[in-house]
């Protein structure tokens, strides 16, 4: 019986490589275990055995069963592996390239104004909006520009014509309607909607007659800050700027103030920055920006007292600072988009 | 404006270098756009020659054959020229054989159209001095024939162009910088002395040459001050004025005409001198021009004049555009003899009103612009006179014509030194606060150091300062603005919030990148061609402006689609790959005669046109869908809520049946989504499909921070679920038969548990439905919040729902 138990392992062994299916295994299973399976032949045979053989028989059987259940296991787990593979499909090559490679990007102006708005966030700054339509008072007469001032020769507009009416931006009187050409309108609005203390800044679009070339576009974007409250100084003005460019630049970077003249302040400065870590510009000074404290007028033209209060106001190019920080030549590539372009500054 | 160095060294002893000059300049608030050295180079060969005769090349018609004298003792040349600006007896430089010429050029003996020329005879340019090339340098002043041409221009000279920004006209002067200067360098100013003080008692009348002013318009001109001038002898400038002129940029023209444009330079006061043989009826009358009247000016053209403008006429005709630019007829040339010099005030902005409206900009009406000193008018008129005396000759005649009076007011400002301290922050005594006011010429006028209270007395040249911030920043400007101490930035909090528009863009922004999108940014402004397409005409109309400066920037943009098909465009021709583009920004929208300034977010999704080894299905209208709504979510819409509508209409910029729209003014927002039109696309030369997605907010109903969740509690048993298919008119939109059933279904549950879902899980059209109808199968998802529902309650509930479907509806249930 012994010899015959192992025979038949022996023959089961040998024909399990041919199992590839289920149904190969259950034909498999059953020429040994089914009902007229070997095994069940020799299981039938222990009736004709003798009182003392049996109990050895059984132990030999048993062990048999045991030999056979591992086969089973182990037929039926590669089968199980088989088909797993079968539906996973053939290897893959980890080297080829995926078909998804196109990752999404900000625009570098956006990331440059992100990061603009988030140090002056650190410090309390948060951003405001407004139009990018707005009216003549708002961009000029309330900033100390009347009708006929030369500082409005700084800057030529876009007008829109006389009937033109827009529904959401509302005029003080009957002034005309402009493009913005600087985005101290939001200045303006902020103010007559809030008491101060005030402490905002205001990225946008604006747009000048400008013919468009390496360093000019009629439409490009501004970031300005206003701060009022009691007491403001020309020093905190300086400290805020030289955070500014610390944080945007680097520790090192220093900055410097050149009296100029803007309308809406008074005194007024331009900013020239200076950075180590910007290889294009060596250690030279880079006009940056324009600032000043508030002029006193400005403030009565929204109903603030300037005797009570005092800020200031810095405003910068966003495509000059973008410029700077990346080292690009000419205004028009941000707004080409580029694929070569926009994928350089992920 | 440009200041030569040499000519502010007349009112200030100046030992500094012109680089450290330059830096005095910037940090006074005069940016320094370039510092030019003027003088020649060192130029071997070039010498002073005379050109003794001039005759016609025999085989070249713009070519002259001279004979030029370059020095005694020495032949003359014979040089071929093709300048035309000389006469035989001019003295030019010329470079002779052998002479290098800035630039490297070697000037040798050749023939010329067949004749031999031994040498150049040169412009101001090719000898590196200056920049006009227009005709030969004549040299004024009889310069010793046959010297070296650096012994003419021996001295060195450097011009700064500075720019002056519109509230300083004080400093459009060299007299002006000079006293900045002087300011900053604490030294003395020195003024040019003036001789004349008045017509010499017993002088000849004018009567002859003039006999009365009158200004009609006091508005616009307040004062005018005529002298009479008899006898002057018209001819060149000495070389000292011409030097000085030329220095700044301006041509030397005779000698009258150039000391009204020296005293320009060095007061800041425009003059102009007429020829008193020209003006008819011996009389000027300051008026307004007649509508439509024509004059010629200096610059040789006829100008139309309005009745706004201001006119310097005779009895007959209009002389001069006060404050602008003479005319032609009554021009100083070489005939004239007795001049009439003008000094004058005119109002800014009736000038600059001029100015701008005829385009003409001159030295002059640049000046006035700004406003001029009218306290200086007279005083201008003495120097000028001096000048005029010395250089032409002549006498002047009584009476001197004056009419009309000065406006400037005399202006005090009274304040705290402290005050100046508490606006700049930092410390500056008392003493350094005096001395820099002194040093600008704001002198005190009374200063009580007890109450904290001076008085400063601001001279007339200051109109810009009138108040005591006005002092802060010049007792700023020479502190030194590079000089403020630095300090840490320390602000008090202020609770503030981020614009809601600012939040609906970083959000969206954030999400579209996320999902591959790269972020573009195009032009606000697009042409009117485009926005025909986009737009109907009525509301293309709405969104012109009215003084674009190119054809294809004409028009507020609609939408930001158009410029998102140029950048795919763009990328194409480039090959590229780019498949996915997204912008947000301000979009117009335009709606019965009135436009409002919407928030948009538009994104394209194009096929990629490159074989890749790995295919990847290509995008849908319901992927555009998906993407649309969930920006919207962004700005606070859930726009599952809302109705959407198919695109059926042929010919607009979507392709019907294959996009939809939505648009609702009440809540202010607006969308389109889905297949950009086939043949749009073509005509842009885009190949395959392009789905794309707009969604327009009115920046008013954005919700901003969203408000913080109140946290709900949900049922923690299991859903029940049942299918219902229903067969419905295939016109009816699933959306709406969704709706429907959702209503019925809630309302027949009666608060028993909640009929939490219902989702559409096939879509049927074909064999075995009745002709034009569609079957929709929904799967319904039961729940209870306290327990597990049993099969029989919810059959029940199943069951009142299918006859009430059944009773309400035209929807027939498909068993």
């Amino acid at each position: 019986m012994e010899q015959n138990l192992n025979r038949l392992i022996e023959k089961a062994r040998h024909e399990i490589g041919a199992v590839k299916t289920r149904a190969d295994f259950e034909a498999f299973k059953a020429r040994f275990v089914g009902p007229k399976g070997d095994l069940t032949q020799i299981m039938k045979g222990m009736g004709k055995l003798s009182k003392e053989e049996r109990p050895i028989a059984g132990r030999l059987i048993n062990s048999a069963k045991a030999t056979f259940q591992e086969l089973f296991d182990e037929v039926l787990e590669r089968i199980g592996n088989e088909e797993l593979a079968a539906k996973l499909g053939p290897a893959i090559d980890p080297s080829l390239p995926s078909p998804d490679a196109n990752s999404g990007s900000y625009h570098p102006l956006t990331q440059v104004r992100e990061e603009i708005c988030r140090i002056f966030k650190q410090v309390g700054f948060s951003v405001a909006e407004g139009t990018e339509v707005e009216t003549e008072y708002y961009c000029f007469d309330a900033l100390n520009t009347p009708a006929d001032h030369p500082a409005r020769d700084l800057q030529d507009t876009f007008y829109f014509p006389d009937k033109a009416r827009f529904g959401n931006i509302s005029k003080k009187e009957e002034e005309g309607y402009l493009l913005r050409p600087h985005t101290s309108s939001v200045q303006i609005r902020t103010m007559l909607e809030q008491e101060p203390p005030v402490r905002i800044i205001s990225p946008g679009r604006c747009f000048r007659r400008d013919t468009v070339d390496a360093t000019h576009s009629a439409n490009f974007q501004q970031i300005e800050v206003l701060y009022v409250d009691k007491n403001v100084t020309v020093r905190d003005l300086k400290a805020l700027l030289d955070y500014f460019f610390e944080s945007l630049l680097g520790k090192g970077t220093t900055t410097r103030f050149r009296p100029h003249f803007f309308p809406y302040t008074e005194p007024s400065f331009e900013v020239d920055f200076s950075s180590k870590h910007l290889a294009k510009v060596g250690s030279d000074w880079v006009e940056i920006g324009g600032c000043g404290m508030v002029e006193p007028s400005v403030f009565e033209s929204v109903g603030y007292d300037p005797d009570e209060y005092s800020g200031f106001a810095f405003g910068v190019g966003l495509e000059r600072i973008a410029m700077i920080l990346y080292g690009i030549d000419d205004i028009r590539y941000f707004y080409q988009n580029d694929q070569r372009f926009l994928k350089q500054f992920v | 404006m440009k200041v030569s160095y040499n000519w502010l060294k007349k009112y200030i002893p100046l030992t500094q270098s012109p680089e450290e000059i330059e830096g005095v300049f910037t940090l006074l608030g005069f940016e320094v756009e370039s510092v030019e050295s003027k003088g020649l180079p060192v130029l071997d060969g070039v010498v002073v020659g005379e050109v003794l005769e001039r005759n016609q090349h025999p085989n070249a018609d713009r070519l002259s054959v001279c004979r030029v004298g370059v020095g005694e003792g020495k032949e003359d040349k014979v040089i071929v020229c093709g300048a035309q600006n000389y006469k035989v007896g001019d003295r030019v430089p010329v470079a002779l054989p052998g002479a290098v010429l800035p630039g490297g050029f070697t000037i040798k003996s050749s023939k010329l159209r067949g004749v031999q020329s031994d040498g150049m005879m040169c412009s101001g340019k090719e000898i590196g001095y200056g920049e006009d090339g227009a005709g030969l340098l004549l040299l004024a002043g009889d310069p010793l024939l046959g010297a070296a041409i650096n012994d003419v221009f021996p001295d060195d000279d450097y011009v700064f162009d500075l720019e002056v920004t519109p509230n300083r006209p004080d400093c459009l002067s060299h007299i002006g910088l000079a006293r900045e200067l002087a300011a900053a360098f604490n030294i003395e100013l020195k003024f040019p002395s003036v001789q004349f003080s008045g017509v010499a008692e017993g002088a000849s009348s004018a009567d002859d040459c003039l006999k009365s002013v009158v200004i009609e318009s006091k508005e616009q001109c307040p004062l005018y001050v005529a002298h009479v001038i008899s006898g002057v002898k018209i001819a060149p400038s000495p070389e000292w004025l011409q030097t000085a002129l030329t220095a700044v940029g301006l041509r030397p023209i005779n000698n009258v005409v150039d000391v009204t444009n020296y005293v320009l330079m060095e007061l800041g006061q425009p003059m102009h001198a007429f020829d008193a043989a020209k003006i008819a009826g011996h009389k000027i009358v300051i008026r307004q021009a007649a509508e439509g009247e024509k004059i010629k000016t200096l610059d040789g053209e006829e100008r139309t004049l309005s009745s706004r403008m201001l006119v310097i006429a005779d009895a007959e005709k209009a002389m001069a555009i006060g404050g602008v630019m003479g005319g032609a007829e009554s021009e100083v040339d070489e005939g004239t003899q007795d001049i009439i010099l003008e000094t004058a005030y005119f109002n800014p902005s009736a000038i600059r009103w001029t100015a701008k409206r005829l385009n003409l900009s001159s030295d002059s009406s640049y000046r006035f612009e700004r406003g001029v000193d009218s306290s200086s008018v007279a005083s201008a008129a003495q120097r000028a006179i001096d000048l005029i005396l010395e250089t032409a000759g002549g006498t002047v005649l009584s009476p001197v014509y004056k009419e009309g009076a000065e406006t400037d007011e005399q202006i005090e400002i009274t304040f705290s030194p402290d005050y100046i301290r508490e606006r700049c922050g930092f410390e500056i005594s008392d003493d350094q606060i005096s001395q820099f006011l002194q040093a600008l010429e704001l002198s005190i006028a009374s200063r009580n150091d007890e109450a904290k209270e001076w008085t400063v007395a601001i001279p007339s040249f200051r109109s810009d300062l009138s108040r005591p911030i006005d002092l802060v920043e010049e007792v700023l400007r020479l502190y030194g603005t590079d000089k403020i101490p630095s300090a840490v930035v320390r602000f008090p909090g202020i609770v503030g919030k981020d614009d809601p528009i600012c939040l609906f863009n970083r959000r969206a922004s954030a999400y579209l990148v996320g999902q591959d999108f790269r972020e573009c940014m195009n032009y606000t402004l697009r042409s009117g061609e485009e926005m025909k397409q986009w737009q109907t005409s009525a509301q293309a109309e709405g969104l012109k402006l009215a003084n674009p400066i190119t054809e294809d920037q004409t028009h507020l943009r609609s939408s930001i689609l158009p410029g998102l098909l140029d950048v795919l465009k763009l990328n194409r021709d480039r090959k590229t790959g780019i498949t996915r583009l997204f912008e947000c920004g301000r979009t117009f929208s335009e709606e019965n005669g009135q436009v409002n300034e919407m928030i948009s977010a538009g994104f394209l999704i194009a096929e990629n046109e490159d074989e890749i080894w790995l295919k990847r299905s290509p995008a849908d209208f319901y992927l555009v869908k998906s993407l649309l709504f969930q920006v919207a979510r962004f700005a606070g819409f859930d726009l599952a809520n809302h109705p959407i509508e198919a695109i059926e209409k042929e010919g607009s910029t979507w392709q019907a049946g294959h996009s939809a729209a939505y648009d609702n003014a009440k809540a202010g927002i607006s969308y389109q989504v889905g297949l950009i039109n086939l043949s749009h696309l073509q005509a842009r030369g885009l190949k395959g499909n392009v789905y794309a997605g707009h969604f327009s907010i009115l920046p008013a109903r954005l919700k901003g921070e969203k408000k913080r969740k109140q946290y709900k509690s949900f049922s923690t048993f299991p859903p029940a679920l049942r299918d219902l298919a229903l067969v419905v008119d295939q016109a009816e939109p699933a959306g709406d038969v969704g709706r429907k059933l959702s209503r019925i279904g809630k309302s027949m549950l009666s608060g028993r548990f909640d009929l939490e879902d219902i989702n559409v899980f096939d879509l049927y059209k074909g064999e075995g439905l009745p002709a034009g109808k569609k079957s929709l199968a929904f799967s319904l998802v039961f729940r209870s919040e306290d327990k597990t529902l049993t099969d029989e309650e919810v059959n029940i509930v199943f069951q009142k729902i299918q006859d009430e479907v059944e009773a309400k509806t035209d929807y027939q249930i498909r068993k």
